[in-house]
């Protein structure tokens, strides 16, 4: 089945050849993972994540009315998986972690930033201290490089809203990361 | 809290966030075990859920004598339905078995008893019209319309089993129309079908 179209490869599951589907986790596995590991924060959450949302696709397979919008359709899916994984991530840290501080002291960045590696990790832990849906809206606008468009249809939120998250988002990450790049 | 934005306080070419940006753009790779392990759950749940099926055995391909009801005065409501250019009718008609003679027949029939219902499309403008839903797994091109009697009428009838059904028109092989006499369903991104209960043997279709 390789070189099938997603069309294709969702024919075929749907008429019982239940191995295609692997053709479809291949080609939008890793697509899908960078989203989930800078969602999440952790690749053992995105993997969880993305194992899940891969089901909901395979059973929901037949309610994908265009199959040649397989990757929207999944992605949409992942989103809603991650959203799901970071409010658990969330109550997880209520109960565990206490001391909020104590993170914001852990990320907040020294004056001296060593390396290129130091860097990379006082963003992704910024990114982090962001609230969930500023950083869904950041990542589908600035890493995923969506339009607004097509932002609001794979959240359901409103085109204004997201543009304020995403606003929000950038005086938050300007702000946690001062010291890294010096303002 | 309300969220409200104003369109100028975004600076579209701030460098910083492309800076940010650019460094969480980096991809990423899953698991090399993760193929595997989905698909060890895709399988064990993928034979009840998409069970082999092959065209040349497909139950609606099986010898049936289809006694319909009549459709007096269908196209006449559809000629009618025709002034808001779309419209659709199902009616449900009994199907019985050839051979009802055996109880083994019979008992088979009972379970596998459809209805067959009537899509009626009327649009003058149509040059082609396809019926797509859930009992054809949405697949294009495999439900056609036939032109049907009075002009911009289109019509096909198609055996449904008893329960809840999605559909939609599709014109001209681009035109995705629900039906406007029909309940909605909107699927995840918010495309509008239609629903249709079928009934029970003997019941019409609603």
């Amino acid at each position: 089945m390789k070189g099938s179209s997603d069309a294709e490869l969702i024919s075929a599951v749907l008429a019982g050849d239940i191995e295609a589907f692997s053709g479809l986790i291949r080609r939008y596995q890793d697509t899908c993972a960078r989203f989930a590991v800078r969602m999440l924060g952790s690749r053992v959450d995105a993997d969880d994540a993305l194992q899940s949302a891969f089901m909901r696709a395979f059973r929901g397979l037949r309610s994908c009315r265009d199959p040649e919008r397989f990757g929207g359709w999944l992605y949409q899916i992942v989103v809603n998986e991650c959203r799901t994984y970071a409010s658990r991530q969330r109550r997880r840290e209520l109960r565990f972690t206490p001391a909020t501080n104590a993170i914001e002291r852990a990320v907040a960045p020294s004056t001296e930033v060593e390396s290129e590696s130091d860097v990379s990790w006082h963003i992704e832990h910024a990114l982090g201290m962001l609230p969930a849906d500023q950083r869904e809206a950041f990542l589908l606008k600035y890493v995923e490089e969506l339009t607004y468009d097509e932002m609001a249809g794979i959240t359901g939120v409103s085109v204004s809203a997201l543009k304020m998250r995403v606003k929000r988002a950038c005086d938050g990450l300007r702000d946690l990361l001062e010291g890294v790049y010096h303002g | 809290m309300a969220e409200n934005y104003d369109e100028g306080a975004v600076d579209k070419n701030d460098a910083f966030v492309e800076r940010v940006a650019a460094r969480l753009r980096t991809p990423e790779h899953v698991h090399p075990s993760f193929e595997k392990r989905v698909m060890e759950k895709v399988l064990a749940e993928g034979t009840a859920l998409y069970p082999k099926r092959s065209l040349s055995g497909s139950w609606w391909r099986t010898e049936r004598v289809f006694r319909l009801t009549p459709l007096t005065g269908l196209a006449l409501a559809a000629g009618i339905a025709a002034v808001i250019a779309v419209s659709s009718v199902a009616v449900g008609a009994r199907i019985s078995a050839r051979s009802q003679g055996t109880s083994r027949a019979a008992a088979s029939v009972r379970a596998d008893t459809v209805q067959l219902v009537r899509f009626v499309f009327v649009d003058p403008r149509a040059e082609r019209v396809e019926l797509v839903g859930d009992f054809n797994e949405w697949a294009r091109g495999s439900t056609q319309l036939k032109r049907s009697g009075a002009p911009g009428v289109w019509a096909v009838s198609v055996p449904l089993s008893p329960g809840r059904h999605e559909y939609a028109f599709i014109i001209n092989g681009s035109r995705w129309v629900a039906d406007p006499l029909a309940v909605k369903s909107s699927d995840d991104f918010g495309t509008e079908s239609s629903v249709i209960r079928v009934g029970p043997a003997g019941n019409s279709a609603t």
